[in-house]
């Protein structure tokens, strides 16, 4: 039992925090936000790097270092609200092909994304995701050896820009759920005005969308331990990259009150903000202990794995809720300007608030884990 | 990182576990003498003391001679949890054990590490510690009594307030002022102060929650002798002893808190069970279960943090964490009872109770009371306000005024 991060995990934290502190400027978020660019960096890093492929079996040309180092790595991606296909495609889309897949779809799907050649996406219900339901707005039905879907999925990560998009959908059998891998080119994307234009966001439209049954993965009706695993992945990866993103609007906040001076002495020397900063940093060891946790329990397997991937968010959601609030007012009138960086991590936060189910959705996971 | 422990830790956690089945104080002997106080050595806690102490775990990273196994930090983090787990206290007089006996180690000189010492681990005397005064509460420092000093002894005046198990205890710990001339934190220091000596009267302090609670008391000293070979550590240096003594175990005390917030949380869970005054089962409503699931996520991150801090502790580091759970802790147990009391409503209004001791107001008592004595927590050992002084000016840097 041991929460540090061991030299080498650290070791790993250290050159992506250095990598990207080169590569993944706030400048380069606000460009497109701004501007609608779509820079090549720090996906090009990450996958020249190997980060893509840190939580995949060697088998697949992954480095095999498990899920706490991917954690820990998302962590960083989140304190520089890094952008692009990283938290989609390794986070969402390669967990679910790789608990549901057989091993002629792991090499046609996890084996590239895991060498950063194909970008996916995952498109679930994120009203249900807390309670790892499929959702009744995607439904599928067999068609010969083949599967149809009809319906849709909104405010799918990417779901404008992937090649690949892994699917969740309502099917009438067994446990009700099915999964399949679908190009991205056979559903109609719509890309919405999204909160974090660098986390783009599309409702997909699937107008019958035939899926022959080599991109079917996992058997359908027998598919919601694949869904809700894959999901414990997506859920703690987004709730790590909340945290990211708070310290770093933490540490902004503490610069800033040390600096800025108002009757004639910074205003961090004032209890009144003292304490609000201080409240920020107890909410944000709490996300960061819980995801820690919530990680190791992933990487291990552990029974409590589901418990932990929902007490995460919901901790991530404390977290943010609250250092959003105080970031924001501390910083005062700058803080209320488009051109502080505050507004472009409070939106990312925010949008990680409420993908992969909300904090509100998770608690009432876990009163129904807990049997209240 | 990981979560699973090697297999040699777990064959001593086996070990440790089926100690404690053998040798944990039965309810009977519990019941037949409750604990009064934080300084009350009864019968049973002064058998248990002992058992623990002959068995090298009541304090299991000292050596031998002083009850322990010189055991290694992760060894002694298994020990706690299974503590933790058999709802175990060490001593039920854990100012001495936790606090005072460190701080003789560490600072006394051999004639007192001999007279006292080795009494205090094995519960053959009871301690409280004297440092808050009616002026001198977070500003510890302020604190007035004074010690005159003589030739070959002191002379205490002065008063102390909050004294934890006065009535019981032995000896005071007493933080007393030697050089009034000096700065503020340059002129303590600290006597060992017989509570049976000529000028010692102790006055019962009743908390808010019952008037027969009382662990609390005020310590009125006048004229009081205290023999000069008594003094800890050096004249006018007991600041540094205070912040050495409130340092001890601070690697792991936060397992007592997350404890029993595990236990309160088990608690709620239960009242979700009950009907509410509205005639419907309690779990039923959203909101409750809401509040009670954050509760929950809140109670087992103190595990969390408390085991992030304890990696720190482990290697040698210094842990911030501290103030952090400190002030976490507490406010969550002031939370979840406060529910549970919202959640009872009309119901919170009957506040009898049967079988009351010292210890049961935490866990048994009606829920109102312990939502009452949850204000304990967060005033007393540095109020959460001042709790967040120190996180936003020694973790977070923030200037002082």
């Amino acid at each position: 039992m041991d929460f540090e991060i061991a030299p080498e995990q650290q070791d790993l934290v250290d050159s992506v925090r250095a990598v990207l502190a080169q590569e993944c400027p706030t400048a380069l978020v606000r460009d497109i936000v701004e501007n609608g660019s779509t820079p090549e960096q720090p996906w090009k890093s990450a996958r020249e790097l190997g980060w893509t492929a840190i939580d995949l079996p060697e088998s697949l040309g992954g480095l095999a270092l498990g899920f706490t180092a991917l954690g820990l790595v998302v962590e960083q991606h989140g304190c520089r609200i890094a952008p692009g296909p990283f938290l989609a495609t390794v986070t969402q889309f390669l967990p679910l092909v790789c608990e549901a897949g057989a091993p002629e779809q792991l090499a046609r799907f996890a084996q590239p994304a895991g060498a950063g050649e194909l970008r996916g996406a995952l498109a679930i219900d994120h009203g249900r995701a807390a309670e790892q339901a499929p959702g009744e707005s995607l439904r599928a039905w067999r068609d010969g050896a083949a599967w149809v879907l009809e319906g849709q999925r909104t405010y799918v990560l990417d779901g404008g820009s992937a090649d690949e998009i892994a699917v969740a959908a309502r099917v009438d059998a067994g446990d009700g759920v099915g999964l399949f891998a679908v190009p991205q080119s056979a559903v109609k994307a719509q890309r919405i005005v999204a909160l974090d234009a660098s986390r783009p966001l599309a409702h997909l439209r699937f107008d019958r969308v035939r899926v022959e049954p080599e991109r079917v993965l996992g058997t359908p009706g027998r598919s919601a331990r694949a869904l809700g695993r894959a999901l414990e992945r997506a859920v703690v990866a987004a709730s790590l990259e909340c945290v990211g993103a708070c310290q770093t609007l933490l540490e902004m906040t503490v610069e800033h009150a040390k600096s800025r001076r108002q009757f004639d002495q910074p205003i961090g020397a004032f209890q009144a903000i003292q304490h609000k900063c201080a409240d920020m940093l107890v909410q944000l060891e709490k996300a960061r202990a819980t995801g820690h946790f919530a990680m190791m329990a992933l990487a291990e397997d552990d029974p409590r794995r589901a418990l932990a991937a929902s007490m995460a968010k919901a901790a991530a959601s404390d977290c943010q809720r609250l250092v959003c609030k105080e970031a924001i007012q501390i910083h005062g009138g700058m803080g209320y300007t488009w051109e502080s960086d505050v507004q472009l991590f409070v939106k990312r936060a925010k949008t990680l608030e409420a993908l992969f189910g909300t904090g509100a959705a998770h608690r009432q996971r876990i009163a129904a884990l807990l049997e209240i | 990182m990981q979560l699973h422990y090697d297999a040699a830790t777990e064959a001593f956690r086996a070990e440790v576990r089926a100690w404690l089945e053998a040798n944990q104080p039965t309810p009977a002997e519990m019941r037949a003498e409750p604990v009064k106080s934080s300084a009350h050595l009864t019968g049973w806690s002064r058998r248990w003391q002992g058992r623990l102490f002959d068995a090298g775990l009541l304090v299991p990273g000292w050596p031998r001679e002083l009850g322990g196994r010189s055991l290694p930090p992760v060894q002694q983090l298994v020990f706690q949890e299974e503590m933790a787990r058999f709802a175990l206290d060490r001593s039920t007089n854990p100012q001495g054990l936790e606090i005072i006996a460190p701080s003789i180690r560490d600072y006394g000189s051999d004639f007192l590490k001999e007279k006292y010492l080795l009494p205090t681990l094995r519960a053959e005397i009871a301690w409280c510690l004297g440092m808050s005064e009616p002026g001198a509460g977070s500003d510890l420092a302020g604190l007035s009594t004074r010690a005159a000093v003589h030739e070959d002894h002191f002379v205490v005046t002065g008063q102390k307030i909050w004294t934890s198990g006065a009535q019981h205890a032995d000896h005071c710990f007493c933080f007393v002022r030697t050089d009034p001339a000096a700065p503020k934190h340059r002129g303590i220091s600290v006597l060992i102060l017989d509570m049976k000596a000529p000028g010692v009267r102790v006055q019962p302090l009743p908390a808010l929650n019952d008037r027969k609670h009382v662990d609390f008391n005020e310590a009125f000293l006048d004229g009081v002798v205290v023999p000069r070979d008594h003094l800890v550590g050096q004249l006018h240096q007991g600041w540094s002893i205070s912040a050495g003594s409130l340092a001890h175990e601070r690697g792991m005390v936060w397992l007592t808190s997350a404890r029993r917030l595990d236990d309160t949380l088990e608690r709620l869970r239960a009242l979700a069970r009950e009907t509410g005054p509205d005639g419907r089962r309690i779990g039923e409503s959203e909101s409750f279960r809401d509040a009670v699931a954050g509760l929950y996520v809140d109670a087992q991150a103190m595990w969390f943090m408390g085991y992030r801090g304890f990696a720190k502790f482990a290697r040698g580091q210094v842990s911030p964490e501290h103030s952090v759970l400190k002030l976490f802790g507490s406010e969550i147990t002031q939370r979840a009872t406060r529910l549970a009391t919202e959640a009872q409503g009309v119901d919170a209004l009957d506040v009898d109770y049967q079988g009351w001791t010292f210890d049961d107001i935490r866990g048994r008592a009606p829920w109102m009371r312990q939502y009452l004595v949850s204000y304990g927590g967060t005033i007393s050992a540095g109020t959460s306000e001042i709790q967040r002084n120190i996180i936003a000016q020694r973790v977070l840097g923030l200037p002082r005024r």
